[in-house]
């Protein structure tokens, strides 16, 4: 379990699902891929809350699933209940992403640069690789295809947050700009959420952009965390919105009721 | 004809060094039992096409029958790393041909339809597309200016996937209708295997004719093997074993636990129901499967 978050009557993993559900409303249409706790919370969330019209696609394949609680996998029939329909990979899922029938994706990425580009192949040269990753799967893809990507992580830090990632599995912003226009790619990275802090995107240089911090953290925390320098808003900054009891109660009651989201802390017990 | 095989047979159809597409996606709906017989007959030198997989090629990998990996990802998600398959590509022992998961499907098609190429989006603006530049090219249309990936054909020697019903001829039914991404690969396969939960009667499918995924003439060889995905899933007869991923990894960080594993659990049984017996028989069997709605 995570520590309650001094001021705010919640832990960490219920500040980060609500703060992502608050992003999402009737026009979102969502999907989920693997180790996708988070997201997965915050779309049934929001459902459950502001946005009942809300699309997601379990696993990427059960469509409108309202499974009673989550399994230990976000990419298996564990999450199916309730589907209106269990559609198929190649004819109905890359056609509808392609088509931006689907409009929103989350990433997490093992490593993640100001640009919002992730890693998730190699750490090391990619011909004599430090650790070999599980390796992109879709994040290449899906870059390209999905107008509304979120990103999040639970573990902000230095490691992650790197200056210049070791491969680009998967494309935000590319270079920053208009990079991504240029390319004839739709939408671009949104929001990334982490345990310390929310950070958008500064429209131009599209660089990442401190946008609330978390209830007691300081940006000196932030700033030690991330490999880049963080772009700041203009002003003060901001504390990230707190849920209500109302958001709570329906995360650990109806949405999450075992806590999976936990698998995603490194304290978590598996 | 009669294309029913038993497990052995079907596997003896596979040559050594041959391109081989392994059906399912991550922890759903692998052809295991077919895998761990192909570990048995101790094949070489495959070359595997697995677009999202895990313990399937975790476990060629293991056994040293692989020579290449053809992937977009390889983990046991939530529960980390492909151990064997991580140290061999690390160390060099199996080359990793790596693309995203559409770039794979665009390859398959374009080998599907006899197509030079399939173009598409996926994959500009990032590193994967500079690891092979010979199957996936970054072009521009001469028309409209827009950059888009050129994916060449991907042939497959072999496709094996694991479905829910078939009849003797070797119609198929996968149901309910969840491909994962095994109509691409049955599809660019030169020969397609196809094990299933049962054998069906012939009528069946002449009843419900649009419950059927692959007709005859796309199969080449069925085995009935019951549990034939354990311990991935077969929707929605039964979900995967996660005790037993759980287990495989725990043996996996030390080599005498895996070579104990691996002999008890894994290689050593000689039937897939044996297998199924030597971890937990009919109580992993009652753990996995799906309430029946």
């Amino acid at each position: 379990m995570n520590m309650v978050i001094a001021g705010a009557d919640c832990t960490i993993d219920e500040l980060m699902v609500v703060t992502l559900a608050r992003q999402f409303d009737n026009s979102t249409r969502a999907f989920n891929g693997a180790v996708s706790f988070i997201p997965v919370c915050a779309y049934l969330l929001a459902r459950k809350t502001h946005a009942p019209e809300l699309v997601w696609a379990a696993s990427s394949i059960a469509i409108d699933a309202d499974p009673a609680c989550l399994g230990e996998s976000t990419l298996s029939d564990s999450i199916w209940d309730g589907a209106v329909m269990l559609s198929n990979s190649p004819f109905d899922f890359w056609a509808w992403a392609q088509g931006m029938r689907y409009n929103t994706f989350a990433f997490r990425g093992a490593q993640i640069d100001r640009y919002g580009n992730v890693n998730n192949t190699v750490i090391g040269s990619y011909d004599e690789p430090k650790v070999r990753l599980p390796g992109g799967g879709g994040m290449a893809d899906l870059g390209c295809m999905i107008p509304d990507i979120y990103l999040w992580s639970t573990t902000h830090s230095p490691k992650i947050f790197v200056e210049q990632l070791d491969f680009r599995s998967g494309i935000g912003w590319g270079d920053g700009g208009d990079h991504r226009e240029k390319l004839g790619l739709p939408g671009g990275r949104k929001l990334c959420v982490t345990n310390l802090c929310v950070m958008d995107f500064h429209p131009e240089s599209r660089a990442m952009r401190l946008k609330s911090l978390h209830p007691g953290i300081i940006l000196e925390t932030v700033r030690e965390s991330t490999g880049f320098e963080v772009l700041l808003p203009e002003g003060e900054v901001p504390v990230t919105e707190t849920p209500t009891e109302e958001e709570l109660r329906i995360l650990r009651e109806e949405v999450d009721p075992t806590s999976m989201r936990l698998r995603e802390f490194p304290q978590a017990e598996n | 004809m009669d294309k029913v095989l038993k497990i052995e047979q079907a596997a003896a159809l596979v040559t050594d060094g041959s391109i081989l597409a392994l059906g399912g996606l991550s922890m759903n709906s692998s052809p295991m039992a077919f895998v761990r017989e192909l570990i048995r007959q101790g094949k070489k030198n495959l070359t595997l096409v697995a677009i999202v997989n895990g313990m399937a090629v975790d476990w060629l990998v293991a056994a040293d029958c692989v020579r290449r990996v053809i992937s977009g990802l390889v983990s046991f998600e939530g529960m980390g790393l492909a151990p064997n398959f991580r140290h061999a590509v690390e160390s060099g022992v199996v080359t990793l041909e790596e693309y995203s998961e559409y770039l794979l499907i665009a390859r398959l098609r374009a080998a599907a339809t006899n197509l030079p190429f399939i173009p598409t989006k996926a994959g500009l603006g990032t590193d994967v597309i500079g690891l092979h530049p010979e199957t996936t090219r970054l072009e521009t249309d001469p028309v409209t200016g827009e950059a888009y990936v050129a994916c060449t054909p991907l042939p497959v020697d072999v496709a094996i996937v694991h479905a829910h019903a078939a009849d003797v001829l070797g119609n198929v039914r996968v149901d309910p209708k969840l491909l994962w991404m095994d109509n691409e690969i049955v599809n660019a396969a030169a020969k397609t295997i196809v094990t299933v939960e049962t054998i069906v009667p012939h009528s069946s499918f002449i009843a419900e004719p649009h419950r059927t995924t692959w007709p005859r003439f796309i199969t080449d060889a069925v085995a009935e093997v019951p549990w034939g995905a354990y311990p991935t899933s077969c929707f929605p007869k039964y979900g995967h074993d996660k005790a037993f991923f759980s287990a495989y990894s725990k043996a996996a960080r030390n080599p005498e636990c895996f070579r104990t594993f691996w002999d008890s659990r894994l290689a050593g049984p000689d039937t897939h129901a044996a297998f199924l017996q030597a971890n937990g028989g009919a109580a992993t069997v009652n753990r996995i499967r799906r309430p029946t709605t």
